[in-house]
Parts: structure tokens; C-alpha cells; sequence
């Protein structure tokens, strides 16, 4: 009898709630004067790389890098897909239809808030209780905070997160002066990897989203 | 190797020295070196000799529980044709038997009617005998006689007679033919008759057919009761033949749950939580597989029920009832599984069709062309037979399933068996080697300390070299 309570236990700790395999997914959109021009091509890898990759259960958040980006109003729409495949491929129409109105809308910030709108993405990451959690940064990684505003990252801010940089944009500096971009990188590199996340990796190009968004 | 120099700068006398102290050493040692190594080597190959006899007699226990397991299926083979051959031969001669009365009324009222017509062909009347002698004398007396009035008598009788004579041959000749006529009458009846009893003599060729059959297999019975070699063998390799075409068979209908499985997984996300994941699958990847595992058991309860396969022994002892319940709810299960399978198999299309679009219109592409309706009812067609007809292709797994069950155990007893006689002569070879090794050893421990050697028989005067004293122990042990 006890052997079969046992197994019994066993039998249903290994029946595990999809939530563990859920994989939830914050992209940080800069709409600072720098990287606006991205903006419609950054809809567009959005559309195409990873809403199609969603599966049913799994989270998107889209959220918006301007001047001070930890306000809730910079969340620009969260999407989590029912575990119907049907029903879940409405709402992926749907969301990229929100996805559209973001693009056609014009704004141009004079600072860029990275931190702010990465520590955002990460509350909601962490309160989506997906087991594989990604922050996909579209920016040109170059951080520029109004005078008065602090950004503090905690030690385990990005705790069990993957960081990816997409479409990195070369400013004119950084065609001058590619060693400045790359120290950067790096800088932010070891940043990120301090506070907690798995990995940082920028990607260049397009396609090598779809492998890296597969768990 | 410096540190074992005894004057660090002077290398050559240090080996010289050592070289001298390891020969005094060696030579000092040599009795019980050499009852060492001899243990050594005898303990060796002893051990691989007792790990050789054990692998042969557990290879040779091995094989003979497979003969003993062939002889076994083989007489239960036998047993089982016989037993289905007096099978046949009971429905037959039962067949036969409740016709033979009938056959044989028929054939009696045949021989009744033939009797009747043959004997009324024999009741013709006889003809008149003597008329015509009588009628020959009458005649002669004419002639002699003279007299008028007799003869005019004698004329009427003369004429009397011929004319009873004529009377007599008229009727005899009726009579034959109406004899003729009752002969013609029996043809038919004879012809019946013949059928009749040809009829009856393949039922006796056909009865000496199957008694030959079972004399047959009486015999192979016989010879497998008897444990004949080559009737095991020749079982033995029949064993074989079944293993590997069930092998194969079953491959295939693994191939077969395979598309199956591919067909109907997307779809069930669908029907189940696609989200929810057991031991990390998803749960409708589980749920597709279960749907297959469950064609699969409806499938084997099916043939169970049909009295094709035989897993559950207690389900033949069901009464004939139960067991059309048990079939009914088997074929209705899987008909029922087959529908959904198909059902699913259209689903599919549409979701595959559904994310095709999605993907299109994510990518900004408005072309629909590539998907017009016209073929797109193709592959629909197509899986929804297949989603239908593969369940039915499944369920037929129990049979090579069972043969691959039956004739797994003398496959298993054969390999181990053959693996185990490989390991005994290995370890027979390696006991020999190390035999031999050890041997070697002791000669070459000798070879190095040669020159003490040497020099002890010249000072003790030995001849043909020196033999190790043994102690007085282990002499008398020995």
C-alpha cells in the first residue's frame, strides 16, 4: 500500500503545470531620437520572428524605451495565448493589429531610459511565472537618463532571464569609433550577466532569432 | 631513477652496484619466487577454468531449456492441429453422418423400385409350348388321313392352333416390350444410384484425406514427444522464420503508429490543454499517444475475441455471450476511435492551414493563391482516410505481437546460450594463456639471474640445471 501511495506521489509530481515550459517574452522598443527610424523595421522582426513562435500558454509584452520607461504607461500591450492553437492564432492577429497602431504612432524622445523599461520588462516576466523568460532589447544600446532620474539594477534583476540586443544601431560614433561601440557592449554585456541573467547575446542578424527564441 | 642512485655522481657504479645487489637478491629468492609464480599461474587458470565450466554449463542448461521449450510448443502445436483436424473431421462426419440417412432412404427406395421393376420384368407370361410340334403333327395326319370330316377337324384344330400360336407370340412380344419399357424406366434410377454412390465415395476419399493428414500430424506429435533432434531443430528454426518476420512486421506497424501518432498530435491540442505538460511532454502529445496505445488494446481485445490471438487465457473460458459483448465493445471502441482519428486528421488540415495564413499575414503577405480550395481538399481527403484506415492497420499489431512474445523466449535462450559458450572458450583460451604467462615469467626471472645461477652449479656440481627445492610440506600435500 505504501509502495503505491508512492508511486502514486511520484505519478503526479511528474504531472507538472504548463506554466514551467511557459516562455514569456518582453520586447523593449526604443523610440528615442536615435533609433526611431528602426521603429517600422523593428514592428516588422517583431511580426515576423517572434509572435510566429509563440506557442499556446506562452507571454508577450511590448514595451515602449522613451525618457523615464518604469512608468506602467510605457507597457504598449501583453498578449498570453490561450492553449487552443485556434484561438491563440486570433489572438496573435489581433495583437499584431495593436502591434501596427504602435508603429503608425510618432514619437521621438530626447532621452533613452534602457534600465527603466529593462527593469519593467522584467517585473512582468517575473509575474507571468514562465519557466523561460527573455528580455529582446531593440535599441542602440545607448543609454541616456534626464537629469534627476537613477536606475539601480538589484542583484538578481534578471535572475533565470536570457538578454538578447537585436538590431543593434551603429550611431555615427560608433562608425568612427567601433571600439567604443564594442566597449558598449560589453559594458552592458557584464551588466546584465551581474545582475543575474543567463546570457546576454547581441544579434545581428534576423533569422538567428528564431533558434534563439526556442526552448 | 636518480633517487634510486646510491652515488648520485657516479651513475654507472650506482646501476653496477644495484645491478649486483638485485642478482644476489633474485637468486636468494628464487625457491619461493618460483612457488609464487606457480600458485600465481595455477590460481589463474583455475579460476578461468571455473568461470569456463560454469559459463558452458549454464550455456549448455541454457540450450537445453530452449529444447525443452521448443518440444514443448512443439507438441502443443501439433496437439493444436490435431485437435482442430478432429475439429474438422467431427463437423464433417457430423455433416456427413445427418446426411447418410437420407442417403441412404434414397438408396433403399431405389433398390426397392429397381426390385419391383425387375421382377415385374420377370412375371411375362410364358408362351404356350409344344404349338407348334402339335400344329407339325396335325399336319401330317392331314395328309395320311383321307377321311373328309376328320380332316376338316383337323383343319379347324390346325387352324385353332396357329392362330393361338400367333395369339401367344403377340402376347409375348407385348410382353417383352412392355419389359423393355420398365428396363428403359430404370436408367435414371441406376444413373441416381451411381451418383449416389460416388457421392458417398468422396466423402470416404475425403475422410481417408484427413485421417491421412492427422496420422501426419500424430506422427510430428510422436517425434516431438520423443524429443527428436531433428524435429526440434526443425522447430527451432521455424521459431526463427516467426521471430524475424514478426520483427519485421511489427517495425512496419511501428512506422505505421508513427504517422499516426504525427497525424492526429497537432490537432488533439486542440481537444486537450496544449499548455499543461506530463514529465515534460505536452498533454496533448501524451493524449495522442494514448489514442494510439488505445487502437493498439482494442485492437488485440478484438483478435482476442475472434479466437486469432491468444493473451488472456481466461478470456476463452467466457461463454459465447460475453465474448460477442466483449468484441462488439472492441470493434465499436476502435470504429469509434477510427471516426475521431479521421475527424482529427480534417482538423489538422485546418490548423496547419489556419497558421499558414497567420504566418502569411504576420509577414505582410497577401497572396492566398498558393492555398486555393481546389487542391487544398486533396491532402484533406487524403488524411482523413488515412486517419481512418491506419487504426484499422493497427489493431492487426496483436498478431505479430504475439508470435514476437511466443518466439522471444527461444530467441533469448538461443543468443544467451551462444554468448555464454563464447565466454567459456574465451576464459578456456585465457586460462591457458595465463598458464602459459606465468610459465614464461619463471624463465625469464631465471634468464636474469643466469650468471648466479651458473655459478652455484659449477660449485655445487649439478648438471642439467638447477631445480627448486620444494618444501617438505607442501611434497607431502602433493
Amino acid at each position: 500500500m505504501r509502495k503505491l501511495i508512492l508511486a502514486a506521489a511520484a505519478l503526479i509530481s511528474a504531472c507538472s503545470s504548463g506554466r514551467n515550459y511557459a516562455h514569456a517574452i518582453a520586447a523593449l522598443v526604443d523610440v528615442s531620437g536615435t533609433y526611431v527610424d528602426q521603429k517600422p523595421e523593428v514592428i516588422g522582426l517583431i511580426k515576423k520572428g517572434i509572435l510566429p513562435k509563440l506557442n499556446p500558454g506562452d507571454s508577450l509584452f511590448i514595451i515602449r524605451i522613451d525618457d523615464e520607461s518604469y512608468r506602467k504607461g510605457n507597457l504598449e500591450g501583453a498578449l498570453t495565448l490561450d492553449v487552443r492553437p485556434s484561438k491563440a492564432n486570433a489572438q496573435k492577429l489581433a495583437f499584431a493589429k495593436k502591434l501596427d497602431e504602435f508603429g503608425r504612432k510618432r514619437e521621438r524622445t530626447k532621452h533613452t531610459d534602457i534600465r527603466g523599461a529593462m527593469m519593467l520588462g522584467a517585473e512582468y516576466l517575473k509575474e507571468s511565472g514562465a519557466g523561460w523568460r527573455t528580455l529582446v532589447l531593440f535599441s542602440d544600446m545607448q543609454e541616456d537618463l534626464p537629469k534627476g532620474v537613477k536606475r539601480t539594477l538589484a542583484a538578481d534583476e534578471f535572475s533565470g532571464m536570457r538578454v538578447l540586443a537585436m538590431n543593434v544601431k551603429r550611431l555615427n560614433a560608433d562608425v568612427a569609433n567601433p571600439t567604443a561601440y564594442r566597449a558598449r557592449l560589453a559594458s552592458w554585456h557584464e551588466q546584465i550577466t551581474s545582475h543575474g541573467a543567463k546570457d546576454f547575446q547581441v544579434v545581428m542578424a534576423p533569422e538567428k532569432l528564431d533558434e534563439l527564441l526556442e526552448n | 631513477m636518480h633517487t634510486l642512485y646510491l652515488w648520485p655522481d657516479s651513475p654507472v657504479v650506482s646501476l653496477l652496484v644495484l645491478w649486483v645487489l638485485s642478482q644476489l637478491l633474485l637468486w636468494a629468492a628464487r625457491g619461493p619466487m618460483h612457488r609464487a609464480l606457480k600458485s600465481l599461474g595455477r590460481v589463474l587458470s583455475g579460476a578461468l577454468r571455473v568461470t569456463a565450466r560454469w559459463c558452458k554449463s549454464l550455456s549448455t542448461s541454457l540450450a537445453w531449456r530452449d529444447r525443452e521449450m521448443m518440444q514443448e510448443i512443439g507438441s502443443s502445436n501439433a496437439q493444436e492441429k490435431l485437435a482442430k483436424e478432429f475439429r474438422r473431421v467431427e463437423g464433417s462426419l457430423a455433416k456427413e453422418l445427418g446426411r447418410y440417412p437420407a442417403l441412404h432412404r434414397k438408396m433403399d427406395d431405389l433398390v426397392s423400385r429397381l426390385d419391383a421393376d425387375y421382377h415385374d420384368c420377370g412375371n411375362a407370361p410364358p408362351s404356350p409350348p409344344g404349338w407348334a410340334e402339335a400344329a407339325a403333327a396335325l399336319a401330317k395326319v392331314q395328309q395320311q388321313n383321307g377321311d373328309g370330316v376328320v380332316r376338316k377337324l383337323l383343319e379347324e384344330m390346325h387352324k385353332a392352333a396357329q392362330d393361338s400360336e400367333k395369339k401367344a407370340l403377340q402376347e409375348y412380344r407385348e410382353s417383352t416390350g412392355k419389359r423393355h419399357k420398365i428396363l428403359g424406366s430404370m436408367a435414371p434410377m441406376w444413373k441416381e444410384l451411381t451418383g449416389n454412390a460416388a457421392e458417398a465415395g468422396k466423402s470416404v476419399a475425403a475422410a481417408l484425406e484427413t485421417a491421412k493428414q492427422v496420422d501426419a500430424h500424430m506422427a510430428s506429435y510422436e517425434k516431438m514427444r520423443k524429443g527428436e533432434d531433428k524435429a526440434v531443430r526443425a522447430m527451432g528454426w521455424q521459431s526463427t522464420q516467426l521471430f524475424v518476420a514478426s520483427l519485421f512486421v511489427l517495425a512496419v506497424a511501428l512506422g505505421g503508429a508513427f504517422v499516426n501518432f504525427n497525424l492526429i498530435a497537432l490537432p488533439m491540442s486542440e481537444l486537450v490543454p496544449s499548455g499543461s505538460r506530463i514529465g515534460g511532454i505536452p498533454v496533448s502529445t501524451v493524449a495522442a499517444l494514448v489514442i494510439v496505445l488505445m487502437e493498439v488494446a482494442a485492437g488485440i481485445f478484438a483478435l482476442e475475441m475472434l479466437g486469432i490471438t491468444g493473451f488472456f487465457p481466461k478470456m476463452d473460458l467466457l461463454p459465447a455471450s460475453r465474448r460477442r459483448i466483449v468484441l462488439f465493445v472492441a470493434v465499436g471502441g476502435l470504429f469509434m476511435l477510427a471516426c475521431i482519428e479521421c475527424s482529427l486528421a480534417v482538423l489538422r488540415e485546418q490548423i496547419v492551414e489556419s497558421a499558414s495564413a497567420l504566418k502569411q499575414s504576420l509577414a505582410g503577405i497577401s497572396d492566398r493563391s498558393v492555398s486555393d480550395p481546389a487542391f487544398s481538399r486533396i491532402p484533406v481527403v487524403g488524411q482523413a482516410v488515412l486517419g481512418f484506415i491506419l487504426p484499422w492497420i493497427l489493431a492487426m499489431v496483436a498478431v505479430p505481437l504475439e508470435m514476437l512474445i511466443a518466439t522471444g523466449g527461444h530467441i533469448a535462450l538461443t543468443v544467451s546460450a551462444g554468448i555464454l559458450a563464447l565466454f567459456s572458450t574465451i576464459a578456456r583460451l585465457l586460462g591457458h594463456g595465463a598458464r602459459y604467462l606465468v610459465e614464461a615469467i619463471r624463465h625469464v626471472y631465471d634468464i636474469y639471474i643466469i650468471l648466479p645461477l651458473q655459478l652455484e652449479r659449477l660449485a655445487t656440481g649439478v648438471r642439467g640445471g638447477l631445480s627448486v627445492r620444494e618444501p617438505a610440506q607442501g611434497r607431502a600435500r602433493r
